[in-house]
């Protein structure tokens, strides 16, 4: 009894700021949505559904949630290889090269995104001098996939990780076993590591998607979304909405949105999981 | 506990580091503006001369950062949080309508009747300082779109777009390297000024019953010959990734037939050491009628803080009306290069002697239109120039992006 | 062979970006540059060094509640019974799947209304409301690990449960509490949109932002960024180099456990 008034009382600090901070907010973000908020103009009413039925027809929300799935899913997909490729090498040891694969994941994506905008740079810059005829940041054809560059450079390092771990929770003896057969390399990783890999492969995979679902630094800073809003993933529209067009009514609805999308494949995730294991 | 403590003690030196600024006294007139780019002291000296014509009123000048977007989420967080720590301050031609509509600037029609500043300003600049019949802010110095042309390449300046693309299409005949016909076509507020007067230039307009119109035959005609201009080579790609300076950059290097862009780029292509000093011209924006176009009005103007206690607010307005008198007005374009927005201004003797560029731009900016004067125009504004940047690029038919920036629009504007 | 190909790919853009900051502005049109100058970091002056200062101000502070809040509930959830121990758990591991931007709305309005926004002050709680799930999780698969008998035997003694936590585990947890305090410091080092949409002031920007929104007055002053990007990146390369194995136990512990 009085250990549970004490767990109470120590919890209560963490329970309060991530209720406070975190949960309410998010219903508060459902009740605003239901308004029409304007909020310089103190022109706030009730408007029930009519938000999302505008959401349903709006043309740039389909556009910008159509982005952010191509975004996620190519760069997750990207990191993934790559960081199961980086894992792979790192498992040979290495402390200076492991440390030095770490920093892009330590640097702010701010700064890492504006150090990229200067290596596409449309005049002088590095990757435009070796290919001078991409307009990296400028075309709607490319611009995505810089972003996506500029993600996998900054994030496969955590995948890396995460993956190095699971690598090393292999015993040796099996690949020992498999040796002593006489497999091949392709075969020993297909027909070993990599469903041993699978548990460690599925958190990285449900980490990753999430957190490229929300993308926000490193568009913001190259791009804002532009050109011709080809980059304009779903955080950025609600951003762009809120605190340039100042429309909290509608900027509500489309992080609403974007909250709801990440819950449905948060759930999967979670759901797949459970499956696995 | 320790750390709590320490949490605590950040906390407080967290929020000292934030403290509002000390409250001053009650006759001390605080202007913030935009610095004006030369030499400041011939500014400073107009201030002293307004300081020793009133010595009742104490005046603190302040600058603010140069970029637009950066001063207007400055007004935004001070105007917003009831902020009383300005009384006169320069705000962007579109600004007006929605800072008035907030609440936050001061009725200056008492000070300054609306008829009276008609009979003595440009028709555009007073459009955009008016809302409902009321005035919220005296215009100070104009901007305002035009079409530049290289006289050694074309015959004279074109009237109309068809004249336009011709003139530029023999000339790159000639020379291949040229490019036709350079504008702003990047995704930022430019495009739009671009794109509205492609639209006005094809008769269109762009308010309708009080609120924006974007979804008309005029529009999608004006927008479709931008996407035209690039589709078809008179216009060179990188248009699409450019704003004012990568544009007169590339048209003073001598690499483009026309520029179109705003006065400032004058005095840049015709200073010592420009390869195309002498070879340049300008005139209105071309229009299908071949009657004179209209340039995109930009600018400052000067407003009031409405939180502003009376005598504070008196004085800045006794303020504004010495900045933006006849004689600042001469002052500002003599040494400043700054488009005057009274008329007399440009036939003023001092201005046509000192600065004959600027007493010729008269009809020019005699025939600026503002941007649509709602209070809703610089909040849409972000999503209306997404549209326009996908119509321009290509990647959706003008008639789709604009229905769908008028959706878009509609929504946030108070009639849905 | 992979090894160089690595390197270059992670470490490349890093180098370039320093030598960019070495670049004389005039000579940035060159291929490489003649000679090599301090100007750039020079240029960038008191405002810059104000955004430093913000950014360490606000991550201190994150990281000093963040620890204090979290270190008692994963105490109380390793070792206490209470109902909802493993809801507590489950809902911190949810709301750093949050995205953000859920949340902005709510937060710029209560900032307002309460006067905080554009304060340092009112950054500090959304950020450790998203700091506290990594400290949470961390700190209590570190106390399950130490065994049962140190805490019965402590009771037995007369101590309550909070005196075994401040006498006992907190001494013995260090090392897991140094682990959680560098990541939760490089997050909110890191951090752009909450700083980006509750701070306008130029004075109060932290790095993330100061470095979003650099402008010059007509062309990106290029070589004033890297710079900056330099200055930003060097705490953390420090932090990173000296904490690596710590971080990577940090971050692997965090995600293969969850």
């Amino acid at each position: 009894m009085i250990e549970r008034r004490h767990a109470a009382w120590m919890a209560a600090p963490s329970v309060a700021i991530l209720a406070g901070v975190a949960i309410v907010p998010v219903f508060a973000a459902i009740w605003l949505s239901l308004h029409r908020s304007i909020v310089i103009f103190h022109d706030q009413r009730f408007v029930g559904l009519a938000n999302f039925r505008f959401l349903l027809s709006d043309g740039r929300f389909w556009s910008a949630l159509g982005t952010t799935i191509h975004f996620t899913v190519v760069a997750v997909a990207a990191e993934i290889a790559l960081g199961l490729a980086v894992a792979l090498v790192l498992r040979r040891g290495g402390g200076l090269l492991r440390a030095a694969v770490i920093l892009p994941w330590a640097i702010p994506t701010a700064v890492s995104a504006r150090m990229w905008a200067w290596l596409f740079n449309a005049d002088y810059g590095l990757l435009h001098r070796l290919a001078p005829a991409v307009d990296w940041l400028g075309s709607p054809a490319t611009a995505l996939y810089a972003a996506i560059l500029v993600d996998v450079w900054k994030t496969t390092p955590f995948v890396a990780l995460i993956l190095l771990a699971g690598l090393s929770s292999i015993p040796e003896s099996v690949y020992e076993a498999a040796l002593v057969d006489g497999a091949s390399a392709p075969r020993t990783f297909f027909g070993i590591t990599l469903p041993l890999l699978k548990p460690a492969l599925l958190v990285a995979l449900l980490f990753r998607s999430l957190d490229a679902f929300r993308v926000f630094d490193a568009i913001y800073v190259l791009t804002e979304g532009g050109p011709a809003n080809s980059t304009e993933t779903l955080s950025i529209y609600a951003y762009k909405t809120l605190m340039r067009s100042g429309d909290f009514g509608y900027g509500s609805t489309l992080s609403v949105a974007t909250f709801a999308c990440a819950l449905v494949i948060g759930l999967s995730f979670v759901r797949w999981l459970g499956r696995e294991r | 506990m320790m750390p709590g403590m320490r949490a605590i003690g950040l906390l407080a030196l967290a929020s000292l580091a934030c403290a509002r600024t000390a409250p001053r006294d009650a006759s001390e007139v605080v202007f913030r503006h935009q610095p004006l780019w030369g030499d400041p002291a011939p500014f400073h000296a107009m201030l002293d001369r307004f300081r020793r014509e009133n010595p009742d009123v104490r005046v603190r000048d302040e600058t603010m950062p140069n970029a637009s977007d950066m001063a207007r989420e400055m007004f935004l967080t001070t105007l917003d949080g009831g902020g009383t720590e300005l009384d006169l301050f320069a705000i962007d031609v579109v600004w007006a309508p929605e800072f008035a509509r907030a609440g936050w600037l001061a009725d200056l029609s008492a000070a300054f009747p609306a008829d009276r500043l008609r009979d003595a300003y440009l028709p555009g600049a007073i459009d955009a300082v008016t809302l409902g019949g009321r005035v919220y802010a005296v215009p100070w110095y104009l901007d305002v779109g035009l079409l530049y042309y290289r006289t050694d390449l074309v015959p004279r300046a074109p009237r109309t777009y068809d004249e336009l693309s011709q003139f530029a299409r023999a000339a790159m005949q000639r020379d291949p390297g040229l490019s036709g016909f350079l504008w702003q076509g990047r995704q930022y507020e430019g495009l739009d000024c671009n794109v509205f007067e492609s639209i006005w230039g094809h008769g269109g307009d762009l308010v309708r019953g009080g609120g924006i119109a974007l979804d008309t035959p005029a529009a999608r005609t004006g927008l479709a010959w931008l996407r035209e201009a690039i589709a078809t080579g008179l216009s060179p790609r990188s248009v699409l990734s450019s704003a004012e300076e990568e544009t007169r950059r590339a048209f003073q290097d001598g690499r483009a037939v026309f520029l179109r862009n705003w006065p400032y780029v004058w005095a840049e292509a015709q200073n010592e050491g420009s390869p195309i000093r002498g070879r340049i011209g300008f005139a209105p924006l071309p229009t299908v009628t071949g009657e004179p176009g209209h340039g995109t009005l930009g600018g400052w103007q000067l407003a009031v803080n409405a939180r502003s206690p009376p005598m504070r607010r008196r004085a800045a307005e006794r303020l504004a009306a010495f900045l933006t008198s006849p004689d600042a007005a001469v002052e500002l374009a003599l040494r400043y290069s700054r488009i005057p927005a009274r008329r007399a201004v440009y036939d003023d003797p001092r201005v046509r002697e000192g600065a004959p560029f600027i007493a010729a731009l008269l009809p020019i900016a005699a025939a600026a239109r503002p941007r649509p004067v709602t209070p809703y125009y610089a909040l849409a504004s972000d999503s209306i120039q997404g549209e326009l940047s996908a119509a321009v690029a290509g990647l959706r038919p003008p008639a789709d992006a604009l229905s769908r920036a008028q959706a878009i629009v509609d929504h946030l504007q108070e009639n849905r | 062979m992979k090894r160089a190909a690595i390197l270059l790919f992670f470490v490349g853009p890093l180098f370039w970006q320093l030598l960019t900051s070495l670049w004389p502005e005039a000579e940035l049109t060159s291929a490489l540059p003649h000679s090599l100058t301090m100007a750039n970091y020079a240029g960038l002056g008191v405002p810059f060094a104000r955004a430093v200062a913000n950014s360490f101000l606000v991550a201190a502070a994150t990281t000093v509640l963040c620890l204090a809040a979290g270190a008692s509930a994963a105490f109380a959830i390793a070792k206490l019974e209470f109902r909802g121990r493993s809801l507590l758990l489950g809902g911190a591991l949810a709301i750093s799947m949050f995205p953000p931007i859920a949340t902005v709305s709510p937060l710029y309005l209560g900032l307002r209304a309460i006067g905080l926004r554009d304060t340092l002050a009112g950054l500090v709680l959304p950020y450790a409301a998203f700091a506290l799930p990594l400290t949470l999780w961390l700190l209590t698969s570190f106390f399950r690990e130490v065994p049962d008998e140190i805490f019965n035997a402590a009771l037995v003694d007369g101590c309550t449960p909070w005196q075994v936590f401040l006498r006992v585990y907190l001494p013995l947890s260090w090392p897991a509490l140094a682990t959680c305090a560098i990541l939760v410091f490089i997050f909110c080092w890191n951090e752009l949109l909450f700083a980006l949409s509750f701070i306008s002031t130029p004075e109060r920007r932290t790095v993330p932002a100061a470095i979003a929104l650099f402008a010059g007055e007509h062309v990106e002053p290029w070589g004033q960024i890297a710079a900056a990007s330099v200055v930003a990146i060097v705490p953390l390369a420090a932090l990173t180099f000296a904490f690596q194995k710590r971080i990577v136990a940090g971050l692997t512990a965090g995600a293969v456990k969850g």
